[in-house]
């Protein structure tokens, strides 16, 4: 019966170059700050120096009268916008209303206070420094464990216990293994607050049209939908008068799934003085308010036998929150527990999670977003215990994976992992190390006196964010497809990359399925005004949920094409494939590009067909996805500075199907030099005022070229069952296996000084320190 | 933040004393002060110009002199605001005689805030250490005349 097509060589696995880099390179791409409209007033905030204090009085007369100053306003002007939203909700959650200005009162240092618009940005900011405040400074604190503790100073003064929730979960019989357990390690194991530094800070355009009653606003953002839906709220403006652009992103790593004071702010300017205006953030204002990640004071205990099985874990997790809760400050704690069984297959778990206000800028979701808290205590756990145990690092994993025929497989948490092949991307690292003579060379290293270490990461994470359940704006995400009348196609993403190239993959996925030639295709996303709907990029959700509905939306598209390609070869057996329709039984062909023209003309009409060729798909995926992979640190410790050397850096990720590997290996690359960034440089510290006192590039490391090590990248392929691509998600593994498998190596190096455990992150002074008290 | 050191003035214990409380020479020799009012007995009202790193701005602020014990010893205490944040500092001054002078031991804390701490907190201790020095470099030679 059916004549087979030659199906062209799939798209679906190659290295496709990224549509996006020529715009990126040649700096033709359109950023916020790119934005120049006519009439256009810039704004810059005056922000709290205080991490608290009472505002006793605003003058701002003189700013006011600044040549140039358009106006001022004040949380007098502001009061009834906003407030901020938190999204996320938590039984008993203390939730302070969160105004877009300071009233009397401000709780962290850089604490939006005032604003001033003028028509020039640099007058704007002149004018700033001749506000007057009368500040009376308060007592502050940033120490999360000492916030909770009784006598410190209240961050806001109705909830003097500082504690914004708690939060327990457990499973099976905690109380049992642990008094039966052979061995019981514990340890005390922080993840520092980290600042997510996207190269572009954040910005907003806001552009109210008073004659339409319409607002355009451009803000840097992975969330255009969310942020319409939650600025027209704050604002008290109809959604349908409300669009969001996020033009390019230049970064996001969490920091943009987010809606700040910033846009209702601009929005609220705007509608005030009839006029766009922009504010685009300074690299010190970015440091000092938009949202921290990490945050954490994990207590940690594991309990095993003596072969090395692990029977249970227990956590008390103190959450840094900072001041307030953006919009998803306390839902990333509760990410870390249901994260806590990582890939091992036991069932008794108990956490409890204490949220802890601190006079600091709230924490939120980065890169990981709760998994590398729990995948690094964790892996440090399952270390220590190897340690304990004297066993190896690898024996003990592979003694505890969740077996192969256990999947689906139900976790203490809750959750359905839905694939894995947990011992492969182990073995497969283990072998590109050769582990056996990389242990022997290590062996060589000590006895001339060297600190050489070997640090493996076995991580899981959580991804495809997630089923509409447990998500707190629906976990779905969209995709319109439209073949324009010439056959060229227009795909239409609910998702909105940051750099994650989905231009290019989600490219791939069409023209592949179309038959088409890639440059065929353009993928439109970021625009609410453009795209049907869409909940945006995060949570390594993008192709797996949104490619998976342009997946379906291409499936309801080929039956439609296959109709009026029936119709145009008079043949009710026709195939679709290669960009044509052949008719099984003559052989005939008729090209997507005539089939399209003839569907917009309609001077024919399949029977029940209407005109045109567009599908739409909102797709909600069943259950999250469940990568997972192992990576190996080989590490070198410099006796005489502390430094450390990363001389050798595996990394075997297991994300499912592969779409495009080139830009898979870029998101390693990109993941893991952000997660060497914490377990080796950055630190967001608050002294003990609550001054953030790492507040620039110079006081806070990020990892530069010269300090990143040749990353060696692998996979293996467990496609997921969750949807019909078999992808999994990539995005922030690199991040979640990076941290443990590089302090595991370090504390591996420093072991026979009698070293069992460090804190991130391991800078050249914190080490040198151990090293001259191992001395000592 | 704590800071303390020690400097040898040429003087006699109390003619150190004296010098290191006379306003007109306070204001003369602080690296930057552009003015010093008394406003009461042991206050003094102070318009500074201060630069760490990459910032610089002028600051108000107060001077008082506390727990006199002439010749021996008494304390500063030093409060400013500007734009570039504000800085509190409280110190302890002891002189002791030598044979060739006074040493003045100084032993203080020092707290800054704002742009200040979030740019410059690293460079807070040798810019006081800077300053002190220049302080009493200035002080000395302007009292040898």
């Amino acid at each position: 019966m059916a004549t087979t097509i030659a199906k062209p060589e799939s798209l679906i696995g190659k290295r496709i170059k990224r549509k996006e880099d020529p715009r990126l390179i040649t700096g033709t791409a359109t950023y916020t700050d790119d934005i120049q409209l006519p009439g256009m007033h810039h704004a810059s905030i005056l922000r709290s120096p205080y991490g608290a204090a009472r505002i006793r009085g605003i003058d701002i007369s003189k700013a006011v009268q600044h040549p140039g100053v358009v106006a001022v306003f004040t949380g007098a002007d502001t009061k009834d916008v906003g407030p901020v939203p938190c999204g996320a909700s938590l039984p008993g959650l203390r939730v302070p209303h969160h105004y877009i200005l300071a009233i009397d009162r401000t709780y962290f240092a850089g604490h939006p206070v005032a604003v001033v618009v003028a028509t020039d940005r640099y007058v704007a900011r002149d004018a700033v420094d001749l506000i007057e405040v009368d500040w009376e400074p308060l007592a502050a604190v940033a120490d999360p464990e000492k916030a909770i503790a009784p006598g410190a100073p209240a961050v806001h003064p109705e909830w003097p216990d500082n504690t914004a929730f708690t939060f327990h979960q457990e499973n099976g019989e905690v109380d049992k293994v642990f008094a039966e357990a052979e061995v019981v390690v514990k340890q005390r194991i922080t993840s520092q607050r980290l600042i997510p530094s996207p190269m572009e800070p954040r910005g907003v355009v806001a552009d109210y049209k008073s004659g339409d009653k319409t607002m355009t606003i451009y803000s840097s953002s992975q969330i255009p939908h969310l942020m319409r839906n939650l600025v027209a709220q704050m604002l008290g403006i109809a959604d349908n008068r409300l669009r969001v652009v996020a033009p390019e992103v230049g970064g996001g790593f969490g920091c943009k799934l987010n809606v700040y004071a910033e846009e209702a702010l601009m929005g609220f300017i705007s509608m005030r003085t009839g006029k766009p205006v922009k504010w685009i953030e300074s690299r010190r204002e970015n440091f000092l308010t938009t949202i921290h990640g990490r945050g954490h004071v994990d207590y940690f205990e594991i309990a095993a036998r003596k072969d090395g099985t692990i029977l249970g874990m227990k956590l008390k997790l103190i959450q840094d929150l900072g001041a307030y809760h953006q919009l998803l400050t306390p839902a990333i704690p509760t990410l870390s527990v249901l994260m806590m069984p990582g890939i091992y297959d036991f069932k008794n778990i108990r956490a409890d999670i204490v949220g802890a206000f601190t006079n600091c800028v709230p924490t939120d979701a980065y890169r990981g977003a709760g998994r590398p808290e729990a995948t690094h205590g964790i892996e440090r756990m399952v270390d220590m215990l190897a340690a304990e145990l004297k066993m190896d690092p690898a024996e003990i994993r592979l003694k505890n994976f969740v077996p192969n025929e256990a999947f689906p497989y139900a976790t203490a948490t809750g959750l359905t992992y839905d694939s894995g092949n947990y011992a492969e991307p182990l073995k497969k690292a283990l072998g590109i190390v050769d582990y056996r003579k990389l242990r022997a060379d290590q062996a060589k290293a000590r006895a001339e006196g060297r600190l050489m270490g070997i640090g493996i990461s076995t991580y899981g994470e959580i991804c495809a964010m997630g089923p509409s359940p447990a998500t707190p704006a629906g976990g779905w995400e969209s995709a319109s497809v439209r073949i324009e009348p010439s056959g060229k196609v227009t795909v239409m993403t609910g998702i909105k990359p940051q750099g994650q190239g989905e231009e290019t993959t989600f490219a791939q996925i069409a023209a592949d399925e179309l038959g088409l030639s890639i440059d065929d295709i353009t993928v439109l996303h970021g625009d609410t005004m453009v795209v049907q709907y869409g909940i945006g990029t995060f949570g390594s959700r993008a192709t797996a949920i949104g490619g998976t509905a342009l997946y379906l939306a291409l499936q309801d598209l080929k039956a439609k094409i296959k109709k009026f390609g029936g119709m145009l070869l008079n043949s009710e057996d026709v195939s679709f494939g290669g960009g044509e329709c052949v008719c099984n039984k003559s052989g005939k062909t008729v090209a997507l590009s005539q089939i399209a023209g003839a569907s917009y003309r309609a001077m024919k009409l399949p029977p029940n067909t209407d005109p045109g060729l567009v599908a739409t798909n909102f797709w909600e995926p069943p259950n999250f996805t469940f990568p997972f992979g192992a990576h190996i640190a080989v590490t070198e410790v410099d006796r005489d500075t502390g430094a450390v050397q990363i001389t050798r850096y595996v990394a075997v990720d297991d994300c499912g199907k592969i779409i495009n590997p080139m830009i898979v290996t870029g998101q390693v690359h990109g993941g893991v030099v952000q997660g060497m960034g914490q377990a080796l440089f950055e630190h967001g510290i608050y002294d003990e005022n609550a001054q953030l006192i790492s507040g620039e590039f110079m006081d806070y490391t990020i990892p530069k070229a010269t300090m990143v090590p040749w990353i060696e990248t692998d996979h293996t392929v467990t496609p997921s069952p969750v949807n019909p691509l078999g992808v999994k998600g990539v995005g922030e593994a690199g991040t979640i296996g990076a941290s443990p498998a590089i302090v595991n190596s370090v504390v591996d190096a420093l072991s026979p000084l009698g070293v069992k455990h460090l804190d991130m992150p391991l800078s050249p002074e914190s080490i040198w320190k151990v090293l001259q008290g191992g001395r000592a | 933040m704590k800071i303390s050191g020690s400097y040898l003035m040429p003087f006699p214990q109390e003619r150190t004393y004296s010098l290191l409380q006379d306003p007109e020479m306070l204001a003369q020799c602080m690296p930057g002060c552009e003015q010093l009012v008394k406003i009461a007995d042991d206050i003094y009202q102070m318009k500074l110009k201060m630069a760490l790193a990459a910032i610089s701005g002028q600051f108000d602020g107060k001077i008082s002199i506390a727990d006199r014990i002439p010749p021996a010893s008494f304390r500063l205490i030093v409060e400013g605001t500007g734009k570039i944040g504000f800085m509190k500092g409280n110190g302890l001054l002891n002189l002791s005689p030598r044979d060739n002078g006074t040493d003045v031991i100084y032993d203080g804390d020092v707290q800054v805030g704002g742009t200040m701490a979030a740019v410059g907190q690293r460079l807070i201790d040798t810019t006081a250490r800077m300053m002190i020095k220049r302080f009493f470099d200035k002080l000395c030679e302007i009292a040898k005349g």
